[in-house]
């Protein structure tokens, strides 16, 4: 009977464990350029405030960001962004939901890079889509660094723009997200 | 002892059920988010800085330099002129016009700096603040307010009596106060106080003319957004302290003005200008002169065609690290 006890006892003790070995921030960093000629900064906009976890036992990822965070060098645009594009008052984040294929929790223990990637649902402008993405993990000083470049496709999520607009504007529009975690082992 | 062990466990098992609850990290982030204090400001109440012709409680973005060119047609119609009145082609083609031309800076997300060259070797500086923002959340404002000043120097040929530069020199402060109803309809209250140093005419009341430097006048304006790039505009400014029947200082024949400012517009946001068309019972360009020397008369169907063209550069990046 005690056996039974103590058995059950680590058991539920060992994924109390499990369960919380999470990471989080809300310092995810991720910026776009819509901007057809990549070299012309005046469109670019990027938000500082994106909250994301990771749990490392199920590589499992979420990431949520409000979309008022987003910050543009043109604050005309930014207006746009909020009134006309995104629909901000109405929609207020965007959110990832997924996992991270070829993560393994070992990476996390010494320092180096690794190229993993990323499968799951993007979800933006009330639209979601699968998404699937390579992404480099850079271990350094205990803090794990994920990077990810990926394009997204604006009609492909309702966003509808004008087309005097379009011919300025990348097809693909690419985003690029930087997510830091400070690991705790 | 077993009831304690039971307890124990019972315990540790609901522990983990909450653990598992947490399995949703999206959902957990959601939460987290939701439980978060918001405050909702209130942004763009108008397109454009000004409703029409009058300030609006907007100021270009932090970091952000306008450019705005504003060009006053002459009358659409003058009493008398007859069929000369249509080679005039509504006043596009009369040879009288007022062009404002106008840089102004956001150093701050509250506060404005602006230059303006406003036709007839006149200029202008200003400043506008922004005192409150309209917002709900935490704190409720109900109204956007914005403190308005400029200074106008009026450098054209021509010594007045006493010809100083401070005597070149007017004023106008005003008091923006406006609240953004809904995505389409925004309103704004606009008392206004215009200043002039020296006025080569004085009141009949006073032989003195202490009272023909000061015009006091209250305005309102409204925007109704009818798609998200189109826009009705509407101002309509009155002064309070009847700035007519003056006495001309050099002759002492009667120098009349009008009261009213009127004017009717539409708001065309093409994606990287704005676009304002407006008629409007002034072709003066300056606010100075349409608030207190308005020689239209909209009584008599004195309107003339305008047109504003705003454009903002975004100086100071934001975004420093662009992919």
């Amino acid at each position: 009977m005690k056996h039974i006890l103590l058995l059950t006892l680590s058991i539920i003790l060992g994924a109390s464990v499990l369960n919380a070995q999470t990471y989080k921030t809300r310092e995810g960093y991720l910026t776009f350029n819509p901007n057809k000629d990549q070299s012309h900064k005046d469109y670019a906009a990027a938000s500082k405030e994106a909250t994301a976890v990771l749990k490392v036992e199920t590589a499992e990822v979420a990431l949520l960001v409000p979309m008022k965070t987003f910050h543009f060098n043109n604050a005309l645009l930014e207006e746009h962004f909020n009134e006309n594009y995104l629909h901000t008052d109405k929609i207020p984040n965007a959110s990832y939901k997924g996992k991270l294929i070829g993560f393994t929790k070992d990476m996390l223990a010494k320092d180096g890079t690794y190229n993993i990637s990323s499968e799951g649902q993007i979800t933006l402008h009330g639209v979601t889509n699968s998404f699937k993405s390579p992404v480099k993990l850079e271990v350094k000083n205990k803090v794990a660094t994920f990077y990810c470049d990926f394009p997204i496709q604006a009609d492909k999520f309702n966003i509808d723009i004008p087309a005097v607009v379009k011919p300025k504007l990348a097809d693909q529009t690419p985003i690029s997200a930087t997510i830091k975690f400070q690991l705790n082992q | 002892m077993k009831k304690i062990t039971l307890f124990i466990i019972a315990c540790l098992l609901l522990g983990q059920f909450k653990a598992m609850a947490q399995d949703d990290l999206l959902g957990d982030l959601e939460k987290e988010d939701n439980a978060k204090p918001k405050q909702n400001i209130t942004t763009g109440t108008f397109k454009s800085t000004r409703v029409i012709n009058m300030q609006s409680v907007e100021i270009t973005g932090k970091g952000n330099l306008q450019f705005m060119i504003s060009h006053h047609f002459g009358n659409i119609w003058e009493n008398g002129k007859g069929w000369s009145n249509l080679a005039e082609f509504a006043g596009l083609n009369g040879g009288v016009a007022n062009t404002l031309l106008s840089l102004d800076y956001s150093p701050t997300t509250w506060g404005n700096v602006g230059l303006a060259l406003t036709g007839k070797a006149q200029y202008e500086l200003w400043g506008k603040l922004k005192l409150l923002r309209q917002q709900t959340g935490e704190h409720n404002i109900p109204v956007t307010l914005d403190w308005f000043s400029t200074m106008h120097i009026d450098c054209s040929e021509g010594a007045s009596p006493e010809d100083f530069v401070w005597n070149r020199m007017s004023y106008l402060h005003q008091l923006l106060i406006a609240r953004k109803f809904s995505d389409k309809l925004s309103l704004q209250l606009t008392p206004s106080y215009v200043h002039y140093n020296y006025t080569p005419y004085y009141g009949p009341k006073t032989a003195g003319g202490k009272d023909a430097n000061n015009v006091f006048s209250v305005g309102i304006g409204g925007r109704y957004k009818f798609t998200s790039k189109k826009a009705l505009t509407f101002e309509y400014s009155r002064q309070l302290n009847g700035y007519k029947n003056l006495l001309s200082t050099e002759t002492g024949g009667l120098v009349n003005y009008n009261p009213d400012l009127i004017s009717l517009g539409y708001d065309w946001d093409t994606g990287g200008h704005i676009f304002q068309f407006y008629v409007s019972s002034t072709t003066a360009a300056s606010n100075i002169t349409q608030l207190s020397r308005n020689t239209s008369d909209f009584k008599q169907g004195n309107f003339s065609l305008g047109f504003t063209i705003n454009r903002s550069f975004g100086v100071k990046k934001v975004v420093k690290t662009a992919p």
